[in-house]
């Protein structure tokens, strides 16, 4: 399967008269923006705004990112659910980088979403703090969850994808400025130089344990809550067959962007033929009852063995309940002989004393660690707010508290907060970008 | 100029060996024995040496510790410095003990040195820093600098690295760190999957720590004499939540006063729980808080009593350091109003 993706290198986005993309400044005629986000009925108000790096802006609640492409040849960008279902991975694909669509709550946040800061000493907690932001802010009629502390955000979910398509629309006919290949020959077809090396597959569990469908990570437009371990090429990932969920705290979340360049994927490409032969990714899941984990780890352990993997990289998004998900794949991977790294976040507490996963197995004896979800973040007033600053601390934002008897509110007068890295926007980076572990003190 | 305090023992202080190691604990201004080391590399200074015998410490701990304790009341100052105590085992001891008691009393930082196979080490190093140190007297200089660097940080308010870097015991405390290599999760990862195959030494960032298990209850005897309570980490509450639980990362519990109703209805109750479909436990709180059926045992006489409170909590995010403390404070009520038995119930 070979991918290619022709990069466009955005300097700059601005809003002017029509919507297009030249000398590495995207312009978008906003009203038009607005009129198309609007056609989804549900979007009941909204607004566009462009958070750059460096500014003193914050933006909450974040639901989603997309980075935002088109596909040439007129398929879909993510199959299944901005247009028809059609293979991912195989073909060329345009992406503006360096900018993503964010879909923010223009007042209401949920237990998944998300902070950002673009400058000062809360910048370097999530990634999307160095990219130039196109946010969608919007409210919805989704009625039935405002209240609701879990929320699904269809409605501004499926705009920020829309939305990513509708602006990659513009560079659509233009030829790119860099080219990446991705290319990985059928398993059974490689070279004999590439056979002998050892060979490894990426295993990775998105979430998908809210059983009532709609908050979940998709593949091709397919809840995961409903779905068992199956064996991909990186490709499709890369190209648009994941989109990220809506219930996972937000620093161990995977966001759409994430799934579209998710450096784990690009680590393992840049090894292949060279150190490791990559075999591919197993796509597993997150689940709910330990029969359910357990089933799934099965299913990994014996296509990882099937395919005759030495090693396997084993990442999960989220922690607490899911590192049981983790832990158990990590230790029926080394049962049938498949050595094992994991890349997750941990749970270590407040004072950092406290037992870091969920569950342990001296099997897991090779782990990355991202970050801690519940070291305490004080952060400054921002100069401008994108979204709404109280959601943090009232619509149960798993990082964010309305009342402490120590701490008081996440959010102060002044407009300071003080939180848990819980609710920076993919915070950890479980993806892989993240240059932040865990040490003793 | 900041103020440091240095505790010794009799021999260092050049009182005598095992012969004066009964030696009860004294104060002395200025400096004598390891101290003028110290002195000397200290941004601060060591204003009052204590001296106390190994075995005085060691037969009349509290004793010596009330007594040390007192010696410092009135004095001002900013840090404690204890040994290095190398491998002698009472010594280490001695300079645990003051270190974690003076740290605890007075605030002040607290640090000691000592060999790994010093049984003091273990002993405190959860509870003050600990700097591995060599196994004799000929490490001297070299253990009270690796002190005398941390401690000058530390006065200084500068940053210290982790515990690895700085050479002192890991106290099982993690904390977040950027990595100035700037080396991504994705590289980390790779590479260690690319050591491990290779069968060459790696690193893991997150060490499974030993397990701390505890022990299984006997089985209660006889079911229709013992009384039993109920509790949950489900986050059941009354629908109000008058006790301000956490919906994640919790740090309070509540107890509720079941002994007038056969079942929790809906609507009086809720769960308050955010890392489940509350849909279920809403509708009927029962099928995660099960008290419909306990009363139904009671009444059947398959147990003798149902306790009249039952306990919840929410466990999502939930550390292990708080549900423990806050396992702690529930058996301890549990325990005045002689339970028998506790039934569980998570999500």
């Amino acid at each position: 399967m070979k991918l290619e993706i022709g990069k466009f290198i955005v300097k700059d986005v601005k809003f002017g008269e029509k919507t297009f993309y030249e000398n590495g400044i995207l312009t978008i005629n906003k009203e038009e923006a607005i009129k198309f986000i609007k056609e989804d009925e549900h979007i009941i108000d909204v607004d566009l705004v462009i958070a750059k790096p460096g500014e003193n802006t914050r933006i909450v609640p974040v639901k989603e990112a997309v980075e935002p492409r088109i596909r040439p040849d007129g398929r879909a960008v993510f199959p299944g659910v901005t247009g028809e279902l059609s293979m991912a991975g195989e073909g060329r694909l345009h992406a503006l980088k360096g900018i993503s669509v964010l879909g923010v709550g223009m007042h209401w946040g949920s237990f998944g979403d998300g902070l950002i800061d673009m400058a000062g000493k809360g910048a370097k907690y999530t990634l999307y703090s160095q990219l130039i932001n196109v946010c969608i802010v919007a409210d919805t009629d989704e009625l039935e969850e405002r209240y609701e502390q879990q929320k699904k955000n269809t409605a501004i979910r499926m705009a920020s994808h829309r939305f990513a398509e509708y602006l990659g629309q513009t560079v659509k006919e233009l030829e790119p400025e860099e080219m990446e290949t991705f290319k990985l020959d059928p398993i059974t077809k490689r070279s004999e130089e590439v056979n002998k090396l050892p060979s490894v597959v990426l295993v990775m569990q998105p979430q998908s344990q809210m059983e009532e469908l709609g908050y979940n990570d998709c593949i091709y437009g397919w809840d995961m809550n409903k779905y068992l371990p199956s064996f991909m090429n990186p490709n499709e990932v890369l190209d648009g067959a994941m989109i990220s969920g809506s219930f996972m705290p937000a620093s161990s979340k995977w966001s759409t962007y994430d799934f579209q360049n998710f450096p784990t994927i690009r680590e393992l490409y840049k090894e292949h033929g060279n150190s490791l032969n990559f075999l591919g990714v197993i796509m597993s899941n997150l689940n709910v009852t330990l029969e359910q984990k357990t089933r799934s780890s099965i299913f990994v352990a014996q296509m990882a063995k099937s395919l005759g993997a030495d090693g396997a990289i084993v990442t999960e998004e989220g922690y607490g309940n899911p590192d049981t998900d983790y832990i158990l794949c990590l230790a029926a991977l080394e049962d049938v002989g498949v050595k094992t790294v994991g890349i997750s976040n941990e749970c270590t507490g407040r004072d950092g004393a406290s037992q870091p996963l969920v569950t342990l197995d001296i099997k897991a004896n090779a782990l990355v660690s991202t970050g801690n979800v519940s070291e305490i973040i004080k952060l400054p007033p921002a100069d401008k707010v994108i979204g709404e600053l109280e959601a943090l601390a009232r619509d149960g934002l798993s990082g964010g508290w309305p009342y402490d008897e120590i701490l008081g509110s996440s959010v102060k007068e002044d407009g300071s907060i003080i939180m848990e890295n819980n609710a920076m926007f993919c915070g950890d980076m479980i993806a892989g970008w993240s240059t932040k572990t865990m040490k003793e003190f | 100029m900041k103020n440091a305090i240095h505790y010794i023992n009799q021999f260092f202080a050049g009182i005598g060996g095992e012969e004066m190691a009964s030696y009860e604990p004294e104060i002395r201004e200025g400096l004598l024995g390891p101290s003028l080391a110290l002195n000397a590399l200290l941004d601060a200074e060591v204003t009052h040496t204590i001296i106390c015998g190994d075995n005085f410490m060691g037969s009349n701990t509290e004793e010596a510790v009330d007594k040390i304790l007192e010696f410092l009341e009135d004095k001002d100052f900013d840090i404690l410095i204890a040994g290095p105590a190398f491998q002698a085992g009472r010594y280490g001891f001695a300079c645990g003990t003051i270190a974690k008691a003076v740290k605890e009393k007075f605030g002040v930082p607290a640090l000691t040195s000592m060999n790994e196979e010093n049984p003091g080490a273990e002993m405190f190093k959860k509870d003050v820093i600990i700097f591995k140190g060599g196994k004799s007297a000929a490490k001297l200089r070299s253990d009270v600098k690796v002190m005398a660097d941390y401690a000058n940080k530390l006065l200084k308010g500068e940053k210290t690295l982790s515990a690895q870097e700085e050479g002192f015991f890991e106290r099982g405390i993690r904390a977040q760190v950027w990595l100035e290599s700037g080396e991504t999760a994705a590289q980390r990862g790779v590479s260690m999957l690319i050591k491990k195959l290779a069968g060459e030494e790696f690193t893991s960032e997150l060490p499974i720590p030993k397990q701390d298990l505890v022990a299984i209850a006997p089985p209660i005897k006889d079911l229709s004499k013992a009384k039993i309570a109920l509790a949950t980490t489900g986050g059941i509450v009354p629908i109000d939540n008058p006790d301000r639980i956490q919906s994640a990362s919790a740090t309070r519990w509540g107890r509720y006063d079941i002994s007038k109703m056969d079942r929790l209805e809906a609507g009086i109750f809720k769960t308050i729980h955010a890392g489940f479909d509350p849909g279920a436990a809403d509708a009927d709180p029962n099928v995660v808080m099960p008290l419909d059926v306990m009363k139904q045992y009671l009444k059947e006489g398959k147990i003798g009593a149902l306790h009249d409170y039952f306990y919840s909590t929410v466990g999502t995010g939930t550390t292990q350091a708080e549900a423990a403390r806050m396992g702690k404070e529930i058996v301890s009520k549990l325990k005045e109003d002689k339970v028998d038995g506790v039934i569980l119930t998570a999500t």
